[in-house]
C-alpha cells in the first residue's frame, strides 16, 4: 500500500517504523501515563487488522452494527445535546450519562481521532470504540481514576477482544495499592468479565439512540447486571477508615 | 422435416391397428440428449458404422428441438453448457458443429477463478478455452447433421417413453433386449445404448451400480442480461463457501449463471423478486462472505427493501477501497430473463462398468459430476467418441457390436480418465467448502503459486480442454 492518507487523519506508517512507534509509546506510558499520546498510540499500533476485522465483520452481521457503519456517527459536544440530556428524567440512560460526565469531570469531545489505522472502514471502526468508551463507563458506573479504568478495560477486553485492553487489564494492577488490587480483583473483575462475556456485542449498540430509554431497561436489554457497588464510595469509605 | 413428416403418418397408420409392431435395430439409443444426439449423428457419419440400423428414443417431444434452428426463441435458455476444444473439434469431425447457430454461442479465452474468502485468483488466459452454448443449440445442430444424413436406417421415436426392457425370452441364447415403447411397440436391439441420464432406466435394467454421493448443493441456473457487454469474453468463477457461482458469457449482453448453494438457499434464490435476485446475484461476485450472510438472513425474512437499500450503500462502500479494483470483477448484473431460473441437485456419481452384455452407458447415465468444472457434457461427447470408435473396430474385426468383447475397450478406455476428473472436481469442490482460516491461507497461498507459474497452468489447461 502507498504511502498516501486513505482518510483525513490518517498518519500512515509501515513496518519498522510501527514497531519502532510501538516501543516508544510502551516506554512513554510506563514514564508518563498521564500523557494521552502514548496510551493512545499503543492501543492503536495494537489493534491489529485481524482483530479490528473481526469486529468489523460482527458489526456487519448486525442490523444496528451496519447501520452505524452506513451512518458513522460521531460522539462530541455538538452531535450530543447534553442540555437535553439534562433535561431527561433521572432513570433514563442519557441522563445516567450526563451526570456521570458532571462527576468525572470529563466531556464527549476528549477523544483524539484515530491516526495509524490503515484501513478506513477499520480506522472508524476504532475510532467508534474509543468514543462509546465513556459510555461504557456510564453503563457500568465505573469512574476514571486509575483503578476504574482498568476495571472498564477488563470489561472492554472481555466484550471486544482487542488486545490493548486485555493488556491493560493485565499489566496495570501491578500499578495499584495491595488494597486496591484486592478490591479489583474481588469484586469488580467477576463483574467485569461475566459481564463482558455474556452482554451484547457492545460496538453493535447506537448508543446516542438509547438515551430516553430507561436505565435498568437498556441494561436488560443488554443483558448487563446491575452494576458493582459504586467505586468512588468505596474508595471514600477506604479513606475514612484510615483517618479514623 | 418431410422425413418428420411421413414417419409421423406411418407411426399413426400403426397406433390405428391393434397389432403391435416390433422394430430391429442394431442399435437402440435411449434419450435424445446431447450424448444420445451425439451418438446417433456419430454412427452414422463414420464410413463403417453407418450400415448399422440406430433407433434413438425419447420421452419428451423434439418439436423445440426441430423448431429452434427456424426459429429460436428471443431469450437465452438456461440450460447452457461450456463445449470445450476437444469436444467442438469432435463435433466438427462428425459434421455437426457447422449447424450450430453460431449467433447464440460465445467462446471464451479468459477464466478467472477467485477465493470468496480471500480473493486469492488464478487466471487462465489461452485462445480456444471453451465456447458456451445453449444444450438445445448443440442438441439442433446435431438433429440437422441427423437430417443432412437422411439415412433411412435410423429412427427416431420421440415423445414415446419406455415402459419396460427386458431380454428376448424367445431366443433366450441371445438375450437381445427388447424395450417396450409407450406407444404400444417395441424395439428389439443387438446394442441397447443408455444416454438416459443419471436415473438411468438401462443402467437399472443392466443391473450396473452407481456410486456416488449428494452434495447437499443444488445449482441455481439462470438466464442474464449484463449492464453492459463484457468484451474480455472471461468465464468466472468465485468459490463461496456454500459452493462456486460462475457467470458464464453470451453473446452481446447476454450471460448465464451457475450458483451452488446449499438446498435452502436454493431454494429461496429460486423464489426472490427478480430485482432482489439480480442485487445479490452482483453481491456474490464481490462482496465478502460477511455481507452475503447477513443478506441471505434478510433475504430469508423477506424485508427486501432493507436488503436493497443496504446492498446500494454497501455495493459503493466496498468497491471504493483503495485495495479492490472493480476491474477484478464480472461486469455487474441488469436483469434475469423472467422464468429463467431454476435448480438442480448436485451429485458425484459414478458407474462400476458402462458396459454389460448388449448394453453400454454414456453421459450422465454413467457418471455426473459437480458442475465446477464445466465437464459434464463433454465427458459424454468423449465417451461417444470412444464408443464409436470402439464399435467401428469391432464391426471391422467382424465381432457382434453387443459383445463384451467389442464393447469393453470401450470403459477401458473412458472409465479411468473420467474417475481421475470426477476426482478432481470433487476435491476441489470440498477444499473450497472449507473457511477455517489456516485452510483458507495455505490454498489461498497454494493457487497464487500455481497463478504464477504458467507452464504449470498450460499442463492444467491442456488437461482441461484436452489439447
Amino acid at each position: 500500500m502507498s504511502l498516501l492518507k486513505n482518510y483525513p487523519t490518517h498518519i500512515p506508517i509501515k513496518g519498522i517504523d510501527r514497531l519502532i512507534m510501538g516501543a516508544a509509546c510502551f516506554f512513554g506510558a510506563t514514564l508518563h501515563p498521564e500523557n494521552n499520546n502514548y496510551i493512545t498510540g499503543i492501543g492503536e499500533i495494537t489493534a491489529f487488522e485481524p482483530v479490528l476485522t473481526r469486529i468489523r465483520d460482527s458489526m456487519l452481521s448486525n442490523k444496528v452494527g451496519r447501520q452505524i457503519l452506513r451512518e458513522r456517527p460521531r460522539i462530541t459536544s455538538k452531535t450530543l445535546d447534553l442540555d437535553y440530556l439534562k433535561s431527561l428524567p433521572p432513570d433514563t440512560f442519557g441522563n445516567t450519562y450526563y451526570k456521570w460526565l458532571q462527576r468525572e469531570k470529563v466531556s464527549p469531545d476528549t477523544r483524539v481521532p484515530v491516526h495509524y489505522i490503515d484501513d478506513e472502514e477499520l480506522a472508524y471502526v476504532f475510532q467508534r470504540y474509543r468514543e462509546c468508551h465513556d459510555f461504557h463507563h456510564a453503563i457500568s458506573g465505573l469512574p476514571i481514576v486509575l483503578e476504574g479504568e482498568i476495571a472498564v478495560k477488563a470489561f472492554e477486553f472481555a466484550n471486544f477482544g482487542l488486545p490493548f485492553a486485555g493488556a491493560g487489564a493485565v499489566i496495570s494492577p501491578f500499578k495499584l495499592t495491595q488494597k486496591q488490587r484486592t478490591r479489583l480483583f474481588d469484586v469488580y473483575y467477576p463483574w467485569c468479565f461475566s459481564n463482558g462475556l455474556n452482554c451484547k456485542g457492545l460496538i453493535n449498540i447506537y448508543w446516542e439512540q438509547q438515551m430516553e430509554k430507561k436505565i435498568d431497561e437498556l441494561r436488560r436489554e443488554l443483558g448487563i447486571e446491575s452494576p458493582p457497588p459504586d467505586m468512588r464510595t468505596l474508595r471514600k469509605m477506604d479513606g475514612a477508615k484510615k483517618i479514623t | 422435416m418431410l422425413r418428420f413428416s411421413i414417419q409421423r403418418s406411418t407411426r399413426y397408420f400403426s397406433t390405428s391397428i391393434p397389432r403391435q409392431q416390433q422394430h430391429l435395430t442394431d442399435v437402440a439409443i435411449i434419450g435424445a440428449g446431447p450424448a444420445g444426439l451425439s451418438l446417433a449423428a456419430a454412427l452414422k457419419a463414420n464410413p463403417t458404422t453407418k450400415s448399422l440400423s440406430v433407433g434413438l428414443i425419447e420421452g419428451s417431444s423434439l418439436d423445440p428441438v426441430k423448431n429452434f434452428s427456424q426459429s429460436p426463441p428471443e431469450n437465452f435458455t438456461n440450460r447452457v453448457s461450456s463445449i470445450t476444444a476437444q469436444s467442438v473439434d469432435y463435433l466438427e469431425h462428425i459434421g455437426a458443429w457447422k449447424f450450430i447457430d453460431q449467433a447464440r454461442i460465445e467462446p471464451f479465452d479468459n477464466i478467472v477463478a477467485y477465493d470468496g474468502l480471500s480473493n486469492s485468483r488464478i487466471e487462465f488466459d489461452n485462445m480456444e478455452m471453451g465456447t458456451m452454448c445453449e444444450n438445445i443449440n448443440l442438441q439442433s445442430c446435431l438433429l440437422q447433421r441427423i437430417e443432412e444424413l437422411n439415412d433411412p436406417t435410423l429412427k427416431i421415436w420421440d415423445s414415446t417413453k419406455v415402459t419396460n426392457i427386458a431380454n428376448d425370452t424367445d431366443d433366450a441364447a441371445n438375450g437381445w433386449p427388447v424395450i417396450q415403447l409407450s406407444n404400444g411397440d417395441s424395439v428389439k436391439t443387438r446394442l441397447l445404448v443408455g444416454a438416459d441420464g443419471f436415473n438411468s432406466p438401462v443402467r437399472k435394467f443392466a443391473a450396473i451400480e452407481s456410486r456416488g454421493w449428494a452434495y447437499d448443493r443444488f445449482g441455481v441456473v439462470a438466464s442474464l442480461k449484463l449492464k453492459y457487454e463484457d468484451y474480455r469474453s472471461i468465464a468466472w468463477q468465485r468459490f463461496l463457501p456454500t459452493g462456486p457461482v460462475a457467470l458464464l458469457p453470451l453473446p452481446e449482453k447476454n450471460a448465464t449463471m451457475v450458483w451452488s448453494t446449499t438446498p435452502e438457499l436454493s431454494k429461496l434464490l429460486v423464489g426472490l423478486p427478480e430485482d432482489v435476485f439480480i442485487a445479490l446475484a452482483n453481491c456474490a461476485f464481490v462482496l465478502p462472505q460477511v455481507d452475503l450472510n447477513y443478506y441471505y438472513t434478510l433475504a430469508q425474512n423477506e424485508e427486501y427493501d432493507e436488503l436493497l437499500s443496504d446492498i446500494k450503500w454497501r455495493f459503493e462502500n466496498y468497491t471504493s477501497k483503495p485495495t479492490i479494483d472493480i476491474e477484478d470483477f464480472p461486469i455487474a448484473l441488469e436483469s434475469v430473463i423472467p422464468q429463467s431460473r431454476a435448480r438442480f441437485p448436485l451429485k458425484l456419481s459414478h458407474a462400476d462398468s458402462y458396459v454389460s452384455n448388449r448394453v453400454a452407458l454414456v453421459g450422465d447415465a454413467a457418471h455426473t459430476t459437480h458442475p465446477l468444472a464445466g465437464q459434464g457434457l463433454n465427458m459424454g461427447q468423449g465417451d461417444v467418441k470412444s464408443l464409436v470408435e470402439s464399435l467401428e473396430l469391432a464391426m471391422k474385426r467382424g465381432l457382434d457390436i453387443g459383445n463384451l468383447l467389442a464393447l469393453e475397450p470401450y470403459w477401458a478406455q473412458r472409465w479411468p480418465e473420467n474417475h481421475v476428473l470426477l476426482g478432481v472436481v470433487d476435491k476441489l469442490h470440498k477444499l473450497y467448502s472449507i473457511d477455517w482460516s489456516p485452510v483458507v491461507a495455505v490454498r489461498s497461498w497454494g493457487l497464487d503459486v500455481v497463478n504464477s507459474l504458467p507452464m504449470l497452468k498450460d499442463f492444467m489447461m491442456k488437461q482441461v480442454s484436452g489439447k
